[in-house]
């Protein structure tokens, strides 16, 4: 008799559990992701007035077009894209493909200085860029306030991130492979390329996701490097647009921006959100 | 470890090279020197932008240097006397301090309490997980302006509490104790997606065994929560903890697009007022403060990593 009513309640509790948990998930999700990003897209449709007082109620007088060519044109929103681009597309590619060459060194030398030089490159996951003395070198390269110096900045500080999960991943691989291809008279940089790089390829995909996240939206550093406005990257153009006004901030432009500003992202993530949910999962393992 | 035979085995062949090989065409070069070529370029990188501006911080935050004088020369404690007459160095330290406290502390919670939710790999879960990580997509200066305009007189959290509370209308970010907590808030919000992807990991890494033979023996969820899954977290617990108290020391955008260090100077953190310095081309004051934040890196998460490890081999 217990047993019979023990099993029956159990079953029972578990789906009041279940009912329990998302309804308690979505109340906490609605404030915490979806306000914000309804606030933001609704008033980016609202003329100026409406957009003031900061409601989730839809615009009663539609101003789209309106808000989002001013992201074009006052806000010069395609040059901030290309810069972006110019700074994010290179930074990403010389990271990864630098960092797997250099990780792969460090992973499979037992060489001293090596393992020092993987320490120093690694220290920058820790330690905060010292973005003063960054403006100096620059100026001494005569890279100042340009997208190459932000750009190189950006490498310098992001390869140890990259460094790290890599030598760990190849730490992780046996290297017969590797020996094999040497063996049958495969140079180094062939091993390289056709070897290392495609087994590489899940590590590459999550540090490519953690870059492309932290240089696309970075602020600090590009606020000091970048000098002129011709150089801004998005975040810079987001900044000065929304300074422009000097009283309170017109919201719906504003808005306007900054869902051009991350639009980018957002697409590339909801195209590849599988992926980068189980790559970031699995690297956290071994992070 | 299964590599470590092979590589001395290189190293003493190459050490013992006679140096008349590397005459010889390059077919013969030393395995070791050939590892060099894929070390260099990143290495280069790293020290000409990363570890030479590091070193440089030191004298520089030690100088006199300005846009005011071609004269450079080392002062001594000049630029951490004059920033401390003036309050800005107590002043900022104190807010960076209670500002990294309260995002880490924050984010923990939030990101802890999620993955335990969502630990488990299926439609549903996937789903929240997926939306949940959004904001970390979304820049920290554009998660200031959302933020800003919740927490707005007019904004829809005050039109919440309204509800309730009829005529409410605090404005959060013009009290020095609300300013200083909504932004830090932002920046726990902006990276809790992470943090609950690195806590799923260590949940799952836990075995499954382990939680069943507990649930066996009687013990409640809160029970396994506490005295199993939650040491066996100790290393997502350890990266989470440090990642995001680093992050929260050098905290500076979310500042820019919500309070600009206001009201009066009660969200000046350290790389704010490293901003303001260099805004007004004091480059020897700006320096100084950038190096307060890499002091105050080190100070908090070297004995936070070394206490909690030890917390981790207890487990």
């Amino acid at each position: 008799m217990s047993a019979a009513i023990a099993v029956r309640p159990r079953r029972s509790s578990g789906r009041m559990r279940a009912t329990v948990k998302y309804t308690l998930l979505t109340l906490f999700a609605i404030p915490w992701v979806g306000i914000p990003l309804w606030l933001v897209v609704v008033n980016s449709w609202k003329t100026q007035g409406e957009a003031a007082r900061l409601s989730l109620g839809l615009p009663e007088q539609w101003a789209i077009v309106e808000n989002y060519a001013a992201v074009f044109t006052t806000g010069n929103y395609l040059t901030g894209l290309r810069n972006s681009l110019l700074v994010a597309i290179p930074t990403i590619v010389v990271v990864l493909l630098l960092g797997s060459a250099a990780a792969w060194a460090y992973a499979r030398s037992t060489s001293r200085s090596f393992q020092a030089f993987f320490y120093l490159t690694s220290l920058s996951i820790l330690l905060p860029p010292a973005v003063i003395p960054t403006i100096f070198v620059l100026t001494t390269l005569g890279l100042d306030g340009s997208i190459a110096g932000y750009a190189l900045m950006m490498m310098g500080t992001r390869l140890g991130i990259a460094v790290f999960l890599i030598t760990g991943f190849i730490r992780g691989i046996p290297p017969e492979l590797e020996e094999a291809a040497a063996i049958d008279g495969a140079s180094r940089r062939r091993i390289f390329f056709s070897l290392m790089l495609p087994l590489l390829r899940p590590v590459l995909f999550v540090g490519g996701v953690l870059l492309v996240i932290t240089v696309w939206n970075d602020f600090f550093f590009g606020v000091l490097l970048l000098k002129t406005s011709a150089n801004a990257t998005l975040p810079l153009t987001l900044y000065s647009f929304a300074s422009a006004s000097t009283s309170s901030l017109r919201w719906n432009l504003v808005f306007a921006h900054v869902v051009m500003t991350s639009l980018p992202l957002i697409v590339a993530y909801l195209v590849s959100q599988r992926q980068v949910l189980a790559g970031l999962t699995e690297g956290g393992v071994k992070g | 470890m299964v590599m470590a035979p092979p590589a001395p085995a290189e190293h003493r062949s190459s050490r013992r090279a006679p140096s008349g090989v590397r005459r010889e065409p390059a077919r013969r070069t030393p395995i070791r020197a050939r590892w060099w070529g894929f070390a260099i370029p990143s290495l280069v990188l790293v020290v000409v932008f990363f570890v030479v501006p590091f070193a440089l911080n030191i004298p520089f935050a030690f100088s006199s240097w300005s846009g005011y004088s071609d004269d450079i020369r080392l002062i001594g404690l000049k630029n951490f006397e004059l920033l401390w007459e003036r309050g800005i160095l107590q002043n900022s330290i104190g807010i960076t301090v209670v500002y990294a406290v309260i995002a880490m502390t924050v984010q923990n919670v939030v990101s802890l309490s999620l993955a335990l939710a969502l630990r488990t790999t299926n439609f549903v879960n996937s789903l929240y997980r997926s939306i949940f990580f959004l904001p970390v997509l979304i820049s920290p200066l554009a998660a200031g302006y959302i933020w800003r305009a919740i927490v707005s007189p007019d904004g829809p959290l005050n039109a919440a509490i309204a509800l309730a509370v009829p005529g409410f209308d605090k404005a959060w970010l013009g009290d020095p104790v609300t300013a200083l907590v909504t932004v830090a808030f932002v920046d726990a919000w902006k990276w809790s997606g992470i943090a609950t992807l690195v806590y799923i990991a260590g949940l799952n890494s836990i075995p499954s065994t382990m939680l069943e033979a507990a649930s066996i023996d009687g013990a409640n969820a809160w029970q396994r929560f506490w005295r199993i899954s939650f040491p066996l977290l100790a290393p997502a617990f350890t990266f989470n903890v440090v990642t995001t108290l680093i992050g929260a020391l050098s905290a500076y955008d979310v500042i820019a697009s919500t309070t600009g260090g206001g009201p009066g100077v009660s969200t000046v953190t350290l790389n704010v007022a490293a901003v303001q310095q260099f805004g007004l081309s004091y480059f020897g004051t700006a320096s100084a403060l950038s190096l307060t934040v890499t002091v105050l890196v080190v100070v908090f998460a070297v004995p936070l990593v070394a206490w909690l490890r030890r917390r981790e081999v207890a487990a």
